[in-house]
Parts: C-alpha cells; sequence; structure tokens
C-alpha cells in the first residue's frame, strides 16, 4: 500500500448511460441515474480531495491475459466491458505510480461473476474487472501479492475461479449464504485449490445480516489476515446489494456501514459489482464509499428510509463461530500446503458444472492442475457449453501462472503443440502469463492468432 | 450598424461596423468610473453617424468582476436547506450561513418538512446582525423548488423589504455548493448592477439612441440590458468572450483555432473547435470560488509584452508585475517587448534601448543581446504553447457518461492560431511555429474584442425536465411545474414543450427567435422501471437560441 500523503481519490464515473442487458433487467442504463445526481448534487467532483478520471478502453489483450473466452474476445463482450475494465486498470496504474492515493471505479458492467473460461454472461457479468485489472497489474509492475475483499451480497465466483489455484492472491468473499442466492456457492469449506489453501476464504451470512456483524467480521477476520498476508494491494469488490432495501438481497446493510467498512478495510481500490436498489441505496452507498475513501466525514450520508435495524442474536452466535473457524484455518494454511504435496501423481483434476443464468448456458469443465514442486503448476480446462441444446464443442484452455518454472512452461507448450496435430478438439488456447503471450488456434480452420502485451 | 463596446482592465475599446465592415474605432484608457469610459469610447465611435441607423449595441464590462473583486456590496447571509449527505463543515461560503430543516430528493420528492418556526428564529437571527439580503438555497432544489419558495414567502411575510434571491433560478444546475456561492454572488451585486443599468439606459436616452442594447456574458452570448438584471454575475469575465467572438468574427468559418490575447502582463487563451467557442464543462470560478456561471474554456498565463524580466541565479524568469511599458519605450525595466524589437518582430519603441535592455539582462550570464532576445522569446513563447497543448488535453480527457461520447472522443488538432491585442503580433508566429500551425494576425487585431461584443447574438437557455411517473414536468430556470399525463406524455411532446416555453420566453425579451432555429443542446431520456415493468420515463432536455456571431467581418489576416 501507498504512503497516503496529500494525494486524492481517483473516481471514474462510468455509467454506460447507453447499455442495458435488456431494456427491463437490474443490469440497466437507468441503474447509476440517481446516483449520479446525488454526488454531482453533493459536489463531489469539486472536492479537492477527489480527482476525476476518463475511463479509456481496456484491450483485448489485457483480457485474454486473464479469460479465456470463446471462440474470441471480441464474441463475448461489447465496448461496454471494456470500458468498465479499462477504468479499473487506469486507476490501478495511477495508484501503483503513486499519482493516487486509493480510487473508486464505480463503473458497469460488474464483472464479478465471471470465472477463467467466458462463453457469455453469467450474473449480469461477461469479463471480471477486478482479475483483469490484478493480472495487469502483475504483469506490468511486478506486484506479487495481492488480497480482493468481496463485498457484493452474491458470492464472487467468478474471482474465486480465477484465482483458485494462486497462493499469491488472496481472496475474502461474505455475502448472503448461497442456500438462499444466486449462485448459490461460497461455503466456509471452499478454501482454495491444494496449492493455495486458505488463499480463499468465504463467510457466508444468514439473510439479516446487519452493519454490526459485517464489521465484526471486518474487525476479527479480514483485517487480521490481511495483516499476515501482507498484501502490497488491496482490490474491494463493492457491491451495494447487502443493503436492507435491496431487491435481490435480503441482508441489512446501511451505508454508514458500507463506509465504515471501506474506512476500514482501505482498500486501495474499490471496484463497484452489484447493487440494485437504484434510487434508496446506491446514491447514499457510492457516496458513502467516495467519502471514506478520501478520508472525508460521512457521518451525515443517512439514507432517507433508516430505520433501526437489527438481527436475531442467533445470527450474531454464528458470525462468532464462522470467525474462529476461518481463523483455524488460516493459522494451518501452510500445513495443508505441504500435505497437498503428497497428492499421488502428476496432476490434481476436477469437474465442474457452471450455469450461465442469464443467457441459459451450462458448462462442462474438467480440470487439470500440473502438481509441481517448484511452483503452482500449470492449469488444463477441457471445456464445452451447451446452449439450448446445441453445443459448442469442446475447447481446451492452457494456462501457465505468472510463477511457472520453466519445465512447467515447457510442458504447457509441448502440450499445446501436441495438441494441434489432433483433432480432438474445436479451439485451443495457451495463455503464457510469464512472456504475455497469448495464442488461439481453430481446429476447423488451421488458423493460428497470436497476442503479445 | 451594430456597435461593441469592451471595457477591459486597462483599456476600454469599441467598434462600429457598418455594412459588414469596420466603420470607426476608438481605444481609450478605461477610467475608475465605468460608465465614463463607455461613454467616451461610445461617443468616438459614433461621431457623425446618425444614431437611428445603429440597431445594436453590445457592451462587455469589467462591472461585475470589479464589485466582486472589490467587494463593494452589502452583505449577503446564507439560509442553506442542505438534507442529509455532505457534511457542511467542508465548505467555506465566506458569510454568515444558517442551515434550516428540510429536505428534497434526486427526483424531487420531499424527504424532510420545513420547519417554520425554525425559519422565523432564522430570520430574526438575521435581522438582529443587520442582513437585509438572504440567499435561500435548498439541496436538490432545480428538481423541487417548493422549500426555497416557501422561506422566500415568509420573509417577505416578514420583512418585506429584504431582498430574497432563490437558490433555483441563480444555480439551476445539479450542484449544491455551487448554487449556495452562485447565489450569494446573485443577491451581493444585483442591486449595483441595476444602479449601472439604469445609469447606462439614462446615457443612452440623452444621446437619443434607441437602439436595442444588450449586455456579453462570461459563456459569449448576450442578454438584453432590460433583463441582464435578472442574473448579473452572468455578465462577469465577458472580456474573453469578446476577444473569442472578435478572433470568431475575424477568421474563416467552422475552423479549429487558439486565440491568443497578450495582454500587458497576462495572455489569454481560448479555444475553438470547429468554429465553436469551447465552453468550460463546468462553472466559472469567481474569487476564487466555484460558481455555476457558464463561462468559456479560458486559461490565462501570468506573462504579457510589459511582464518584467529579471535574473533569478542563472536562469531569466519573468514577474507577473507591470513597472510601466517596455524599456525600449522609455519604461523602467527589461520587457519581452524589448526582445521582439531586439529580433525584428516588433516594430515597437526605440531599437538602441530595446538592445541595452537585452544586454543589461543577459550580460551576467555572458549572452549577447540578440541571444537574450532569443531566450527570452522562446521562454514566453513556450509559456504559451505548453497552456495551449495543456488545454487540448484537457478538453480530450473530459469524463464521458455514455459509451457514444466515450468512442467518438477525437483528437483535434488546431489549424491556425490568432493573435489579438496589443502585444500579440510579435509572439504569434512563434506560437504556430511550435504548434504547427498558421499564425494569423488579422487587421483590427487590437480591438477584436470589441469586434467580438458587436458581433455577439444574444442566446436564451431553458431547461424541461419531465417525470412521468410523478406526473408533472418542470422548467428549470422558472421554477415552473405543470402536470402531465403519464401514458401520453412522450418525447416529441417533451422538445415541444421546451420550445414554446423558448419562444414565449424569447418573446418576453423582446427577441425574434423562429422555431427551427432552436438548438437541442441536452437530452436525457430514462425509462424507469420497478419490478420488472415500466413505470416512467425521466425526460431532461434543454434547448437554447442559436448562438455564435451575427456576422463575418473580413476574412483573413496578414
Amino acid at each position: 500500500m501507498q504512503d497516503p500523503g496529500n494525494k486524492k481519490t481517483g473516481l471514474i464515473f462510468f455509467p454506460a448511460f447507453d447499455w442495458a442487458i435488456s431494456p427491463t433487467h437490474p443490469e440497466r442504463e437507468e441503474r447509476l441515474l440517481y446516483t449520479r445526481d446525488q454526488i454531482f448534487e453533493e459536489g463531489i467532483m469539486d472536492l479537492p480531495e477527489i480527482s476525476e478520471y476518463a475511463p479509456v478502453l481496456a484491450k483485448t489483450h489485457d483480457i485474454a491475459r486473464t479469460h479465456f473466452c470463446v471462440p474470441r474476445v471480441e464474441d463475448r463482450i461489447t465496448e461496454a466491458h471494456l470500458i468498465a475494465a479499462g477504468a479499473a486498470i487506469l486507476l490501478a496504474e495511477e495508484i501503483i505510480s503513486g499519482r493516487l492515493k486509493n480510487g473508486f471505479a464505480l463503473v458497469r458492467p460488474p464483472g464479478h461473476h465471471s470465472m477463467r473460461v467466458v462463453h457469455g454472461n453469467r450474473g449480469f457479468c461477461n469479463i471480471n474487472n477486478e482479475a483483469i485489472m490484478v493480472d495487469y497489474l502483475r504483469r506490468h509492475h511486478g506486484i506479487k501479492r495481492i488480497a480482493i475483499v468481496d463485498t457484493d451480497v452474491h458470492h464472487g465466483d467468478g474471482t474465486q475461479d480465477i484465482f483458485w489455484h494462486d497462493p499469491d492472491v488472496l481472496f475474502i468473499s461474505f455475502h448472503q449464504d448461497g442456500r438462499t442466492i444466486y449462485p448459490g456457492t461460497g461455503f466456509a469449506d471452499e478454501l482454495g485449490g491444494p496449492k493455495a489453501f486458505a488463499r480463499t476464504i468465504n463467510i457466508p451470512l444468514p439473510p439479516g445480516t446487519t452493519d454490526e456483524s459485517i464489521l465484526y467480521i471486518v474487525d476479527n477476520l479480514i483485517l487480521p489476515i490481511l495483516e499476515d498476508f501482507k498484501p502490497e494491494f488491496i482490490v474491494n469488490s463493492a457491491g451495494q446489494d447487502n443493503h436492507f432495501t435491496d431487491p435481490l438481497g435480503s441482508m441489512k446493510f446501511t451505508a454508514q456501514g458500507y463506509a465504515r467498512l471501506t474506512e476500514k478495510l482501505k482498500p486501495d481500490l474499490a471496484v463497484l459489482e452489484g447493487g440494485y436498489a437504484i434510487e434508496t441505496a446506491l446514491p447514499y452507498v457510492n457516496m458513502g464509499i467516495i467519502l471514506a475513501l478520501a478520508g472525508l466525514d460521512y457521518s451525515s450520508v443517512l439514507e432517507p428510509d433508516l430505520q433501526d435495524l437489527r438481527e436475531s442474536g442467533e445470527i450474531s452466535g454464528y458470525i462468532r463461530r464462522i470467525v474462529e473457524t476461518h481463523l483455524k484455518n488460516w493459522e494451518k494454511r501452510d500445513e495443508a500446503f505441504a500435505a497437498s504435496q503428497t497428492i499421488k501423481g502428476d496432476f490434481f483434476q476436477e469437474k465442474k458444472r457452471i450455469y450461465y443464468d442469464t443467457e441459459g448456458i451450462s458448462e462442462y469443465r474438467s480440470e487439470k492442475l500440473r502438481i509441481c514442486d517448484d511452483c503452482p503448476g500449470y492449469l488444463t480446462i477441457e471445456t464445452s457449453a451447451s446452449r439450448h441444446f446445441d453445443s459448442s464443442g469442446t475447447a481446451l484452455c492452457i494456462s501457465i501462472p505468472f510463477t511457472a518454472c520453466s519445465s512447467c512452461s515447457a510442458e504447457a507448450h509441448d502440450l499445446y503443440e501436441k495438441t494441434k496435430k489432433t483433432r480432438e478438439y474445436r479451439y485451443m488456447y495457451l495463455q503464457d502469463k510469464p512472456q504475455d503471450i497469448f495464442l488461439s488456434y481453430d481446429f476447423n480452420t488451421g488458423k493460428e492468432l497470436r497476442s503479445e502485451g | 450598424m451594430y456597435v461593441g463596446v469592451d471595457v477591459g482592465g486597462t483599456y476600454t475599446d469599441a467598434v462600429l461596423l457598418r455594412n459588414g465592415a469596420v466603420g470607426a474605432t476608438a481605444k481609450i484608457p478605461t477610467r475608475s468610473n465605468l460608465l465614463e469610459s463607455v461613454l467616451e469610447a461610445l461617443d468616438i465611435v459614433l461621431k457623425d453617424v446618425d444614431t437611428r441607423d445603429i440597431k445594436r449595441i453590445v457592451f462587455s464590462t469589467t462591472m461585475i468582476t470589479n464589485l466582486i473583486a472589490g467587494k463593494k456590496y452589502d452583505k449577503v447571509a446564507l439560509l442553506l436547506i442542505p438534507g442529509p449527505g455532505m457534511n457542511l463543515k467542508y465548505y467555506d461560503f465566506k458569510t454568515d450561513v444558517i442551515i434550516l430543516s428540510g429536505a428534497i430528493d434526486y427526483r424531487g420528492r420531499e424527504i424532510v418538512p420545513l420547519n417554520e418556526r425554525e425559519i422565523e428564529e432564522a430570520l430574526v437571527s438575521l435581522a438582529e446582525k443587520g442582513y437585509r439580503k438572504v440567499g435561500v438555497v435548498g439541496k436538490f432544489s432545480p428538481r423541487n423548488s417548493a422549500h426555497e419558495k416557501r422561506v422566500a414567502e415568509i420573509i417577505k411575510e416578514k420583512y418585506p423589504d429584504w431582498h430574497v434571491e432563490l437558490g433555483f433560478q441563480a444555480g439551476p444546475q445539479l450542484n449544491f455548493p455551487r448554487r449556495a456561492v452562485t447565489t450569494f454572488l446573485t443577491c451581493a451585486t444585483r442591486e449595483p448592477y441595476n444602479t449601472f443599468v439604469n445609469s447606462v439606459k439614462e446615457a443612452l436616452a440623452k444621446r437619443n439612441i434607441t437602439a436595442e442594447v444588450f449586455i456579453l456574458k462570461a459563456d459569449a452570448g448576450t442578454l438584453p440590458l432590460e433583463n441582464s438584471v435578472e442574473q448579473p454575475v452572468e455578465t462577469i469575465f465577458s472580456g474573453p468572450s469578446a476577444s473569442t467572438l472578435g478572433v470568431e468574427a475575424l477568421t474563416p468559418p467552422d475552423v479549429t483555432e487558439v486565440a491568443v490575447d497578450v495582454g500587458g502582463t497576462t495572455t489569454d487563451i481560448a479555444l475553438i473547435l470547429d468554429g465553436q467557442p469551447l465552453l468550460s464543462a463546468k462553472g466559472a470560478r469567481v474569487d476564487g470560488q466555484l460558481t455555476q456561471v457558464r463561462t468559456l474554456a479560458v486559461k490565462s498565463v501570468p506573462v504579457g509584452g510589459d511582464s518584467v524580466l529579471e535574473l533569478a541565479g542563472e536562469e531569466i524568469v519573468f514577474r507577473a508585475e507591470r513597472l510601466g511599458p517596455a524599456y525600449c519605450m522609455g519604461g523602467p525595466a527589461p520587457t519581452p517587448t524589448d526582445a521582439l524589437r531586439v529580433l525584428g518582430l516588433t516594430s515597437l519603441g526605440d531599437e538602441g534601448k530595446a538592445r541595452e535592455a537585452m544586454e543589461n539582462l543577459g550580460s551576467p550570464l555572458g549572452m549577447s543581446a540578440l541571444e537574450t532576445a532569443e531566450k527570452v522569446t522562446d521562454l514566453v513563447v513556450s509559456s504559451i504553447t505548453n497552456e495551449i497543448k495543456k488545454m487540448f488535453k484537457e478538453w480530450e480527457q473530459e469524463p464521458a457518461y455514455r459509451i457514444w461520447e466515450l468512442l467518438h472522443k477525437k483528437k483535434v488538432k488546431p489549424s491556425i492560431v490568432v493573435g489579438v491585442g496589443g502585444g500579440a503580433e510579435g509572439f504569434i508566429k512563434r506560437i504556430a511555429q511550435e504548434l504547427g500551425c498558421k499564425p494569423v494576425t488579422p487587421p483590427y487585431a487590437a480591438v477584436a474584442n470589441a469586434i467580438g461584443a458587436a458581433v455577439a447574438r444574444p442566446t436564451l437557455q431553458l431547461s424541461l425536465r419531465a417525470d412521468t411517473e410523478q406526473g408533472y414536468y418542470i422548467i428549470r430556470e422558472d421554477g415552473i411545474q405543470e402536470k402531465i399525463s403519464r401514458h401520453s406524455f412522450n418525447e416529441q411532446k417533451a422538445l415541444e414543450l421546451a420550445k414554446e416555453r423558448l419562444l414565449q420566453k424569447a418573446a418576453g425579451y423582446g427577441l425574434k427567435v423562429a422555431p427551427e432555429e432552436i438548438e437541442i443542446t441536452y437530452q436525457e431520456v430514462f425509462n424507469m422501471i420497478r419490478g420488472w415493468s415500466t413505470v416512467g420515463r425521466l425526460y431532461d432536455l434543454t434547448v437554447q437560441t442559436p448562438g455564435g456571431i451575427a456576422l463575418r467581418v473580413e476574412m483573413g489576416g496578414k
């Protein structure tokens, strides 16, 4: 983290007033309209503590560094997505370069449900703005340890998937219990891949949880873990749907709660995720977050229909227990890491089925992680997606992590070259993060495309 | 015939335009009495003119600038209705402020009602402190002015002789702190400005001048003199508007150009993009405070022909100060004008004296007069071109809130650099060269500002906001609220309504505007969805009468 000094808080406000998933979808033009009215009327952009930036478009290579878009990046995104990801990258660069104290990408569309492989939109997301920004920082600024704290009411399953095997990226998500809300995951026993134990921490919360409990979790679990992990950069996936008026969530957070959470967490960069109470929550929560980041008094940011919000004693008891459990998990993170070395064979395998709610796509994945003593190992994913019983064919994705050893890198490249000679797949991709190369191969045409960062 | 008069800080300039050509010009030193300066310049250009032939007179004055800078106004208190949100400790409105209960939200709905007893108590305390002028400003008052209006009613009842200004009229844009400052300034300046307007009217009547009289605004539009008292603050900073319009009138249409007005100790820079003067994205900064006053995006560089040059160690630097004319014209110190004289870029003053000035300045550094003159010219040129480049960059980096806007942002490059004002000629070639542009010094460059005033057109704006879920529309500037039918209202109707209202307003100002001339400067439509169905639409639009210039004076330059 940077020394704050007299530096400003960078703000990119990109409401995408001309973009919607569909006319009546929660992710529509109107979503940040009242937030705009509020922050403009309050004169936020004139404050000496705030610096407003215009967004820039991310490059398709920046997307390919993180995602495998099937068949190509251009087929899975619109300009709006490049702008949202570009905004996160631009602010992160300004912060890392020391020109800003911190920042808030108040942008849409959101991204935290987007996984490594992208066949379409799921949970209102196509590409993962935070993950793309994180990989950009690692590539261009040599940042190694990064923490992402997801405070959206929905589990950040996309971010979790992308960093599941990564021991250098700590992902912490609290959210409404997956048994009661989309996407139905994020349980306490989802703790990361064999080489990244407890680098994923999920805190499912019962419906009706209030500010008090969430701040308890921040103070007693999240901050102590961050203290140990010592990230060079902290990202907040700042969803606002834990608000007591959100139409999709059932939680009881307030704008004050979100502001205090931001003040305690001190993220380097916050990136807007969900939040669909566009009139009753967003104008106030966004303002609370901006003021907290800028170190300004937010005590008068109060929703008009604020009531006395309480939670049951049962919830408070549960919160204390889950904090205890996770503190224990965190303590034994290195033992479990060592234990994973005993996995038999060269590969760790998992099968997954992923549902894309927005577009009704079912994706089947078979993942293999190369178990290596010297690095986190390269990952291969066989993926096929069916849309209304119409299958797209299978693609093979090979990802070489930033800290890969030379033998894993060579093995992954070998696999790519050998597979080219077969006809097993429809598409194949190789993501070489250390060399920042992305290859994609179309088996029907025999054409290879290459991009470099 | 058109007449333009620009009262600047140092000089007052006037021109008479006859059949699209300059008929007479005047340049006199500005006196401490602005009216005297106006009339003196006017009398010079109107000599031998039948006053009945004058169609229009446009004034640009520093009246409001001087009033505000000199704080020559009665004290004004602010009654604010901020409701929840930003903590008010971050604002310094530089006067007594009383906070009232009450709150309106972004859609104009009342969240917290007013407390009338509290208002009466506030008034008593202001009366005790001797206030008779009050600005009443609510957060989101442009969306619903009921609270502000109610407070005004109570004041009228209790203190009928007080002067009250309301925020929704003085500052109709969304920005509460700027609205408060703009309302304060409007309240402070209205009375003295009114007195000024009346004396102008009297003086013109004495001269049998019956032409329509306008006053130039910071956004390069004009208002009828009569109506300008409604928004006196808008007439601030009209000098740069005058010279920018002058440049537009003196150069070919639709070009992208930089107007550089080199004065005694400051250089004003304005951009004209595809023939349109660039407006500042936000309002003007007045006396250090941010306002909602629409203004051209003008930047001032603190260097001019008479700036004092001196050594700071091994460096030549300039001070933003004038000790007198250039050394070559009998002044006490070396100036950029002396450098230009040595290089043969100007014919002002005495060459020998200029050489002497440069030699004295450069000799401690072992530089000849010529080398020093080159160095000085480079210094002045680079500080001006750096600012120009910065302005283009800032314009390119203006935030955009729509994908369409962001993708259509383009890099623009000026094709010509136009020098106006007394000191421009010598520098303009170098500045243009640095920017890869063609230099132009138009004829009458020295009175381009007065020409700009003469050709300025009246502009009127009107903003309509309709909320079909709540079933009403409002005219922002007038605080008018009328009912509409949720089902039959649409974008077409919103536009027709706005245009109709604008035409009415124009007629009230005595302006003839054809409906097809009306420009739409802002248009926004949002569907309001609650649950999964459309419950209403929000329309926000701004229309205006055409801006720009009434005529072009003479093409080209030298």
